[in-house]
């Protein structure tokens, strides 16, 4: 669960990027967070892995009030998480495997845990044939698929995909959705960032916008895809 | 942290060598050069040391018996002068022996004049003393000069202040020397792992987010370090071995002085060959390690 409260964000250039926004996202959500550039939703984001402060008000992630929380403390929060990056993000001297692999070794799981957990939720994505790939020798879908996997693999409460299908082909783009979907009805909770209008209107849900730091619409509406 | 996690984590580590090879290369160089320098400088400065010691040791004290003295007496002054904790050695030399020497000195002419002269031996019987610290030299002089039957102690004093002078100015320049380089190699090698580690930003920021600790982030770039200064080390120790051993060999070959001084040798490798190696291998270890630690601080930082 993600509660905002009252939050504003004002960095050190004085430019104020988020006012008195409250929002709360619910376990089991799936919410697009769509905004023109600037308009606040990276800091959304950098709030919610705490890189940044708020400069006011309260924000709390699966439990943790990041306001109290010490810096030492954050990787434990992050592996709460899941992200998913517009750039994929993967570890370039690392296999597929690897890739994945890596999460749970980071939270010290047990290796007879990482030996079956990884090639299933590789398999979920679709890349059982890739796992032993490097991320140079796949398409941009594909190494969306393996972030995906890495988001997926520590069965994190809430899933962050920021911009995931800004990098790739338009017919991927929706695969990805329909994947993030199909976490979702699994029970993770997913924030997707996106400024791509006709993703949002073929899928609909909750919908987010944020305009120049304050949440302008927070409703929930019928997909395209509900319709056909 | 899980044996398997470290197991993982040391793994790491060393493929990151060989991956990051040209990285690894480069931090190899500049440790090589650092502790070849830093190295050659302490050996230098131990052998400096050693001949400094040598000519302390020339220093003798002469204690003149009073004459008239008994054998008893002499014998029991020996022991006196051996009570007193500075003495490092004494030798007796006889008013005979050093009459003898002296008309061995002599050229033809004067052996013929003087030797009828030897029932009037004018020459004292006297004790030669060595000093272990030669900058308690005034205080030990004093003591033994206080002591039953001597007439007098004969020592240079001001020539022991020149020594100790030299010495504790050659101390001081070569620790400076030695700190500082020791500085200088710090600040390159951070420099050049931090460059590495710049290389490598964007997988540790992944880290970062996947939520991996500081620690789990810095351990394999640590191992990296010390195993790339590790292995300078050797070679630094090898390159060591062969430019001592041709130096020690030149110096022993062409310098004769040294054995006037009173050194015999310098050390030679082999009597220092365990505690240089040791130094290496720490300092190579250390300092892999402290400078990537360095370098990867700015990075980590969740």
């Amino acid at each position: 669960m993600v509660e905002f409260n009252d939050v504003s964000v004002t960095y050190s250039s004085g430019v104020d990027a988020l006012n008195h926004v409250t929002l709360k996202i619910n376990d089991g959500d799936f919410a697009f967070v769509v905004g023109s550039s600037g308009a606040g939703k990276s800091t959304l984001i950098k709030l919610i892995l705490k890189e940044i402060d708020a400069t006011e008000g309260t924000v709390t992630v699966n439990g943790f009030n990041l306001k109290k929380l010490k810096r030492r403390k954050i990787p434990n929060l992050r592996r709460t998480l899941g992200i998913v990056f517009q750039d994929f993000r993967l570890i370039p001297t690392m296999t597929v495997y690897e890739n994945v692999a890596f999460v749970l070794r980071v939270i010290d799981a047990p290796k007879k845990y990482i030996r079956s957990r990884v090639p299933y939720v590789i398999s979920l994505v679709g890349l059982a044939h890739k796992a032993k790939a490097y991320p140079e020798e796949l398409s941009g879908g594909e190494q969306q698929r393996v972030a995906l996997a890495r988001a997926l693999v520590n069965d994190p409460q809430l899933i962050i995909a920021d911009e995931p299908t800004g990098n790739i082909d338009p017919a991927l783009s929706y695969e990805i959705v329909e994947l993030l979907k199909g976490i979702n009805e699994c029970g993770t909770t997913i924030l997707m960032v996106t400024h791509e209008h006709d993703i949002v209107r073929h899928f609909g849900g909750r919908i987010i916008n944020i305009n120049a730091g304050s949440i302008a619409f927070d409703e929930t509406i019928g997909g395209a895809n509900e319709a056909e | 942290m899980k044996l398997s996690s470290i197991n993982y984590l040391v793994g790491k580590g060393i493929s990151s060598v060989w991956k990051n090879k040209m990285m690894s290369f480069a931090s190899f160089c500049i440790m090589l050069v650092s502790l070849l320098m830093v190295g050659i400088s302490v050996l230098a400065s131990i052998n400096i040391n050693k001949i400094i010691s040598g000519i302390e040791g020339k220093n003798e004290v002469i204690v003149i018996v009073k004459d008239g003295t008994s054998d008893e007496a002499i014998t029991a002054l020996e022991s006196s002068i051996k009570e007193i904790k500075n003495v490092d050695t004494v030798s007796f030399y006889s008013r005979e022996e050093a009459w003898k020497s002296m008309i061995d000195d002599m050229s033809k002419e004067e052996k013929e004049l003087f030797q009828y002269a030897e029932g009037d031996n004018p020459l004292p019987d006297t004790y030669k003393v060595s000093v272990k610290d030669i900058e308690k030299m005034a205080d030990t002089t004093n003591r033994m000069s206080t002591l039953e039957g001597v007439e007098s102690v004969k020592a240079s004093n001001e020539f022991a202040d020149v020594l100790i002078s030299i010495r504790n100015i050659f101390s001081v320049i070569a620790l400076a020397v030695i700190v500082a380089l020791i500085i200088v190699c710090l600040v390159i090698i951070s420099n050049t792992t931090r460059t590495s580690v710049f290389a490598r930003r964007k997988e540790i920021n992944i880290m970062k987010y996947v939520g991996a600790t500081n620690k789990f982030i810095k351990i394999p770039f640590q191992i990296e370090g010390t195993i790339v200064g590790l292995i300078a080390a050797v070679a630094a120790f090898v390159l060591t071995m062969f430019v001592y051993r041709g130096a020690a060999n030149l110096i022993q070959d062409n310098y004769q002085i040294l054995t006037i001084l009173g050194v015999d040798s310098l050390y030679s490798f082999r009597d220092i060959i365990i505690p240089v190696g040791i130094a290496y291998l720490v300092a190579g270890a250390v300092i892999g390690a402290i400078g990537t630690t360095i370098s990867t601080s700015k990075y980590v930082k969740v």
